[in-house]
């Protein structure tokens, strides 16, 4: 579907459940599904393990006190990093990079919570903005986060993600949805504290269409939203620099987090959100693998 | 460098327009927000500067354009003090000034003056202007300052000799006003003319500007042609069977040197020959002719005396008007108990010849309103007054009417109608010692003027034995005193009228002044000044104006015309109906008459100026040092020493016109740059 169409759609859940179950009902064959499997194992009996789950066939059969393990004691945490600094209120192809990550993080969260993860939300722009914990009943709060994030400050990254790391105590899923306007080193100083405790990284780079072909025709003046500086630009002399600049860029990006196994797509706002729910899920089974 | 219109340099101004716009777009140039300028920021900044030149570039073409045309409005020039038979010295302001009155049409005259006049037109260089002045007694500017040829020659085709006489005058004073509002170096009268000398009498204080020049052209040559002038005509009354006649005595003369022979002078009445006579009349002679008196049986006869054809035709004609002579009605107002009382006074009337007097003798029981209202003037001779014939006396002043009061020892006057100019006292006896004199007259007033000159009239030889004692009251004049000092006439206006109060009697009882030659006069003046008598002008000359209210026209109200010799109708009233004055321009009849069919009619004669039909020339040098205060050759040397004026020499270098020129090209440049600029 369409984001500018699924951005005029106010309603997030309806808009995350209407992607994810479109995605589901049509992926419902795809090796990825069914991760999640009810038993995972026995482990002999412990005193003080609960006696009701005792494998009492397996005792018929074997004289010996065995406990089930079931898969759904692994659910991880799921929390979605979300950059709302003023750089993601943009857009030309009728979203903004906040609207777009919104309904992308509502999506990512639908479909991580109908795996009965945890989920959570942390928005930021210089500093955390709200924090939502990672819980199997925060669907609810996460949607309700989401639909009043509004973006109003500048960005950076370091000093909200160095906060962000100390909550993060338990091993869980981050996906950091950003334009990532800093150095690509920066960048990744910024992210690796959250990949001290075991998190699995997946960053989504929103950009606009614009940002990346940089498709303007008249000369004026560009100003830049979050430091209010303006510059003459004549865009038919500036594109071609321009283009290889940010090609540069995003593969310094792509360099630097493939080095810290770190999964990281560049999303373009025109482009429907399947690319970036299939990236995850990609992403998802190769951190499965490595399990 | 100088400018004709440096105010126009507050315009440059407008300069400030283009920079303006040029720093405001920079400022409000379209702002395209941009999430980062992190990589933007990286780019060479020469990409930039190097547009920012091009602008100025063209700001500079912009400014440049402007300020080209700004100085072309200022009209600059290259300011040369010497330049006076520089570039655009040759451009000249010429006035023709062409004489059409009608002594122009003597011979060949006009036909030469519009000959000499299309050569002074013609003659006109491509940079020249010219205007056509028509002038006679007055002056008409036909075209005014233009350089067209052909309308000017076509101006000055148009015209034709009129009725009126020369004077130069004002034609100069035309010529000047032109020629000191126009700003080319050059300028020059060109007086065409046969030069009258009655059209010049040296005081007219008509001068042209400094510099000015005035070339004459005399449009004259030797008067060989026999040319008789019907000048001027006398009527004499006489009555005859009870009929009033009238004899015309016209005054024909001969101002050239060739004889007028076998001529004939005919009158005519109402557009037919009644008589005709001969006339001949010796070189720059005159002569008389009377025609046989005729009966003049109703009002505005036409009557014309024209002399045959000549080279001159316009002065054989010469019109009146003659109309019966209308009586002053005088109602006597007498006792009747006192023979010989009113004899002198009777018989002084009864002389009266222009006017005649109509004299209707009343007892003071006897008077009529019929009466009063036929007459003109009442005169109460020494007689009692009640209060009934004292208010219809007052009304009849009031209405206009004459009141003459000889206050002799019967004499009374109710308090009730006060118009008397005086109070009446009692008698004061002179029969003993000396008697009384008229010692003082107002001399100024119409009774009295014609005893002005010396040996016209003797009042004081006049003896009083007796008089009134009179008191003078306010607002009244008095026109005569008794040596003692006491009025002896008295006037006093009331209403419409007049009211005289004389303060003795007009018979012998109490002065001998019926005696005196002065008596008839006395009372005739008085009666016609009462009476508020004019005559009726037999004719008037072109030039003057007929005052329609003061004639008998005034009879009729309102929406009167006048109807001219060639049949024009001119309305004689405004639009807020206040009557207008009529002039008279054309040689003939004129008619005034009312809206309705049947008013009354006044006609008026309207003859040419005799004085033109003097064609001895006045030496035109004369003119030309009196309206330029030096001779000929002075003036053209003077003109050679002015220097150009800042106007002649900016319109002789035209450099405004460069510069808008220049101006309008840098804007189309500036339109290609900003297109190709745009695309770049």
């Amino acid at each position: 579907m369409d984001p500018s169409v699924l951005a005029r759609i106010g309603n997030l859940e309806l808009v995350s459940r209407a992607v994810v179950d479109g995605f589901i009902n049509g992926m419902h064959k795809a090796p990825y599904f069914g991760a999640s499997v009810d038993f995972a194992e026995h482990r002999g009996y412990v005193p003080g393990d609960d006696i009701r789950r005792v494998d009492w066939k397996l005792w018929a059969r074997t004289d010996r006190y065995y406990v089930k393990e079931y898969e759904a004691e692994s659910n991880s945490n799921f929390s979605v990093l979300l950059d709302v600094s003023k750089s993601m209120n943009f857009g030309t192809t009728g979203i903004t990079k906040l609207d777009y990550a919104r309904i992308l993080t509502a999506c990512l969260t639908n479909l991580v919570h109908h795996q009965r993860d945890r989920v959570g939300l942390v928005t930021f722009d210089n500093d955390v903005v709200d924090f939502v914990p990672s819980s199997a009943k925060h669907m609810e709060v996460v949607l309700h986060t989401l639909d009043k994030v509004e973006a109003g400050r500048p960005g950076s990254l370091k000093a909200p993600f160095q906060k962000m790391a100390e909550h993060f105590g338990r091993r869980g899923v981050l996906v950091i949805l950003s334009d990532f306007y800093e150095e690509p080193d920066a960048v990744l100083d910024a992210v690796a504290p959250l990949r001290f405790r075991g998190n699995d990284l997946i960053v989504f780079h929103v950009l606009d269409k614009s940002e990346l072909d940089f498709g303007f025709t008249d000369a004026s003046a560009f100003e830049d939203i979050e430091s209010g500086e303006q510059m003459p630009v004549v865009p038919d002399a500036f594109r071609k620099e321009y283009q290889s600049l940010v090609r540069a860029h995003l593969d310094a990006l792509q360099q630097r987090f493939s080095a810290n196994r770190i999964d990281y797509t560049v999303l373009n706002t025109s482009k429907p959100l399947d690319h970036a729910l299939y990236s995850y899920l990609s992403a998802r089974a190769r951190m499965m693998k490595v399990r | 460098m100088a400018f004709l219109a440096p105010l126009f340099f507050l315009g440059l101004a407008a300069l400030s327009i283009p920079v303006l716009i040029h720093l405001t777009q920079r400022e409000k140039k379209m702002v395209q927000q941009f999430p980062s300028l992190m990589f933007v920021r990286r780019i060479p900044y020469q990409t930039v500067r190097r547009r920012k030149l091009r602008d100025i570039a063209l700001l500079c073409v912009r400014l440049a354009a402007l300020l080209l045309i700004v100085g072309a409005f200022a009209r600059p020039f290259l300011w040369r003090p010497n330049a006076a038979t520089a570039i655009g010295a040759t451009a000249r302001e010429v006035v023709v000034l062409l004489d059409q009155s009608y002594s122009m049409a003597y011979g060949d005259r006009w036909d030469r003056a519009k000959a000499a006049a299309r050569d002074a037109i013609n003659r006109l260089g491509p940079s020249d202007r010219a205007s056509v002045v028509l002038f006679s007694s007055g002056a008409d500017i036909a075209l005014r300052s233009t350089g067209e040829k052909d309308r000017l020659i076509a101006s000055m085709d148009a015209a034709t000799p009129t009725a009126a006489a020369t004077r130069f005058g004002p034609a100069l004073k035309v010529a000047g006003s032109i020629l000191a509002e126009s700003p080319l170096p050059r300028k020059e009268a060109i007086l065409i003319s046969d030069f009258q000398r009655s059209g010049w009498r040296g005081e007219e204080g008509a001068r042209l500007p400094a510099g000015s020049t005035l070339t004459p052209v005399t449009i004259g040559g030797p008067l060989d042609k026999p040319n008789a002038s019907v000048t001027s005509a006398s009527l004499s009354r006489s009555t005859f069977s009870d009929q009033e006649r009238v004899t015309v005595t016209a005054a024909v003369a001969n101002r050239t040197i060739a004889p007028v022979t076998g001529d004939s002078l005919t009158l005519e009445i109402g557009g037919r020959a009644i008589q005709t006579l001969p006339l001949n009349i010796a070189p720059e002679g005159s002569a008389s002719v009377a025609f046989q008196p005729f009966t003049v049986p109703s009002k505005n006869m036409r009557v014309t005396v024209r002399a045959g054809n000549d080279a001159l035709p316009t002065d054989n004609v010469f019109d009146l008007v003659i109309s019966p002579s209308a009586p002053v009605r005088i109602v006597v107002v007498d006792s009747g108990n006192r023979p010989g009382a009113g004899l002198y006074l009777m018989r002084a009337l009864a002389i009266g010849d222009a006017p005649k007097f109509e004299i209707t003798s009343r007892q003071p029981a006897a008077v009529s309103d019929e009466d009063l209202r036929r007459a003109s003037v009442v005169l109460l001779n020494d007689v009692d007054v009640n209060v009934g014939l004292g208010r219809r006396l007052q009304r009849f002043v009031q209405d206009g009417g004459g009141m003459f009061i000889a206050a002799g020892p019967r004499a009374t006057w109710p308090q009730e109608a006060d118009i008397l100019p005086a109070s009446l006292s009692q008698p004061i006896d002179k029969s003993r010692g000396e008697s009384a004199r008229v010692g003082a007259l107002e001399y100024g007033h119409p009774v009295f003027e014609v005893f002005r000159a010396p040996r016209s009239g003797d009042f004081s030889t006049a003896r009083f034995y007796a008089y009134r004692s009179v008191a003078a009251a306010p607002n009244t004049q008095v026109l005569a005193r008794f040596d003692a000092g006491t009025p002896a006439l008295v006037e006093r206006k009331v209403g419409s009228g007049h009211v005289m109060l004389w303060a003795s009697t007009l018979d012998l009882s109490w002065s001998d002044l019926p005696l005196k030659p002065v008596f008839l006069p006395f009372i005739h003046r008085s009666m016609v000044h009462l009476a508020n008598y004019t005559e009726p002008a037999p004719w008037l000359t072109i030039g003057q104006v007929f005052d329609p209210d003061a004639s008998s026209a005034k009879a009729q109200a309102t929406g009167r015309l006048a109807l001219t010799p060639s049949g024009k109708r001119l309305p004689l009233e405004d639009e807020g109906s206040s009557a207008q004055v009529l002039e008279l321009t054309e040689q003939g009849f004129y008619e005034i008459r009312g809206q309705k069919a049947n008013s009354d009619v006044t006609v008026v004669a309207s003859n040419i100026d005799p004085a033109e039909s003097d064609l001895t020339p006045v030496e035109p040098a004369d003119i030309v040092t009196a309206a330029t205060g030096s001779t000929g050759q002075n003036a053209q040397q003077a003109e050679a020493d002015v220097p150009l004026t800042p106007e002649a020499q900016e319109r002789a270098q035209r450099l405004w016109w460069y510069l808008l020129a220049t101006g309008i090209l840098l804007l189309g440049v500036d339109t290609l740059f900003s297109n190709w600029l745009s695309r770049t």
